[in-house]
């Protein structure tokens, strides 16, 4: 009788065993997830692949960025707007966030210390959430910044083509149009964003520029003169 | 026109480049009742602004407009303030920087109160210079011949 209980402890003693070992090691397989998301507990811990992956930044020159369009929707206060995006003078970071996504939390905490932004004058930062019935509105009134618009606009998800969650899009007001827009872990990575774009802007009108001054002095593309090598440049100055 | 910003019985069209917030403040006790706070601007308004444009004027360049609609409750109806029926119009005599709310050099100021469909308001005009008024009293004047208020 005492071997059978002992045999019927030992038995149990493993089964509990193999048990704890496996909650244990679900715990650190979520650990390690909610880490890779960027809401990781340990802020030492070395960043994660999706923590270091860059930008995914749409380059202009694809020709695929959207003609943009104003926002209106819901605020979070039993409110009706209507934000200017196109014909303003400014540029608009438009914040494709939610309430529930783990990544957008770090956006939501930095969008309330404006000047740690580090962002342009001429852009203001508007944040889109879809509509109510998609979303958290008491979550959403909790996450807001004081200072930030928040818009609930399903319309403008997909206006925009918003694939998800955190997403970005740099809106040029004066040319109605999308000039980045892509998608980060950190904000620094949405800085990146918006230096490309403005490296676009500046590289765009650098070549307008250009081309401009060349036809001022009768030069046209395809003209010889510009396939002139060094060499040749040369030799035509010594005679 | 190019949109409509739709409220607690309000109905605005916006030219572009216009913004507009229709809101009812949230009461601070159960016996309180809020009405509409229309605030629409041709410039980005800012989040953290008061009913008659704490926060919002400063900002505002010689070109910018800042319009205020504010409805009162029904206990206003059929006061002497109020006696003007229909939704009015904006002139440039109307204008002055002693009619504004917080006096900033350059800007003047418009206030115009009235009652339509039983429903008291305050017109309050912020426009940025006397040198874009034209413009500023074309564009307003347009926005409020689009309005539309529900009884």
């Amino acid at each position: 009788m005492t071997n059978t209980i002992l045999v019927l402890e030992s038995v149990v003693l493993v089964l509990l065993t193999v048990l704890v070992a496996g909650l244990l090691r679900s715990h650190a397989e979520i650990l390690r997830r909610l880490h890779a998301l960027g809401a990781g507990l340990d802020p030492d811990a070395p960043t994660s692949e999706l923590a270091s992956m860059p930008v995914e930044l749409r380059s202009r020159v694809s020709g695929s960025f959207a003609t943009a369009a104003d926002l209106d929707g819901a605020g979070l206060r039993d409110d009706a707007l209507h934000v200017a995006v196109v014909g303003t003078r400014h540029r608009t970071l438009l914040a494709f966030l939610s309430s529930g996504c783990l990544t957008c939390q770090t956006f939501w905490t930095a969008f309330g210390e404006p000047a740690r932004l580090d962002l342009p004058d001429d852009i203001r930062v508007v944040v889109v959430t879809k509509d109510a019935s998609e979303e958290s509105v008491s979550a959403l009134r909790k996450l807001a910044p004081p200072n930030v618009s928040v818009v609930m606009s399903s319309t403008a998800w997909s206006d925009y083509s918003v694939p998800g969650s955190p997403y970005f899009a740099l809106v040029d007001g004066g040319a109605g149009r999308v000039t980045g827009e892509g998608t980060g872990a950190h904000w620094d990575q949405v800085k990146n964003l918006l230096r490309q774009a403005a490296d676009d802007a500046s590289d765009d009108s650098r070549e307008v520029r250009i081309d401009r001054e060349l036809r001022e002095h009768g030069i046209a593309p395809g003209d010889p003169s510009l396939y002139r090598t060094a060499e040749q440049i040369a030799q035509e100055s010594r005679a | 026109m190019t949109t409509t910003l739709a409220a607690h019985g309000l109905a605005i069209g916006l030219p572009t480049g216009w913004e507009g917030r229709i809101q009812r403040r949230a009461v601070s006790v159960a016996a309180e009742q809020t009405h509409a706070v229309v605030h629409l601007a041709n410039f980005a308004l800012p989040e953290e602004r008061d009913d008659f444009g704490g926060g919002v004027t400063p900002l505002m360049r010689s070109a910018d407009v800042f319009v205020v609609l504010f409805e009162y409750g029904p206990d206003a109806v059929g006061k002497p303030l109020f006696a003007t029926q229909g939704i009015p119009r904006v002139t440039a005599d109307m204008f002055g920087s002693k009619r504004l709310q917080r006096p900033l050099p350059g800007q003047l100021g418009c206030q115009r109160f009235f009652t339509a469909h039983g429903r008291p308001f305050c017109l309050y005009v912020v426009a940025g210079s006397r040198a874009y008024l034209p413009r500023i009293l074309a564009e307003v004047n347009g926005v409020l011949t689009d309005l539309d208020v529900a009884p």
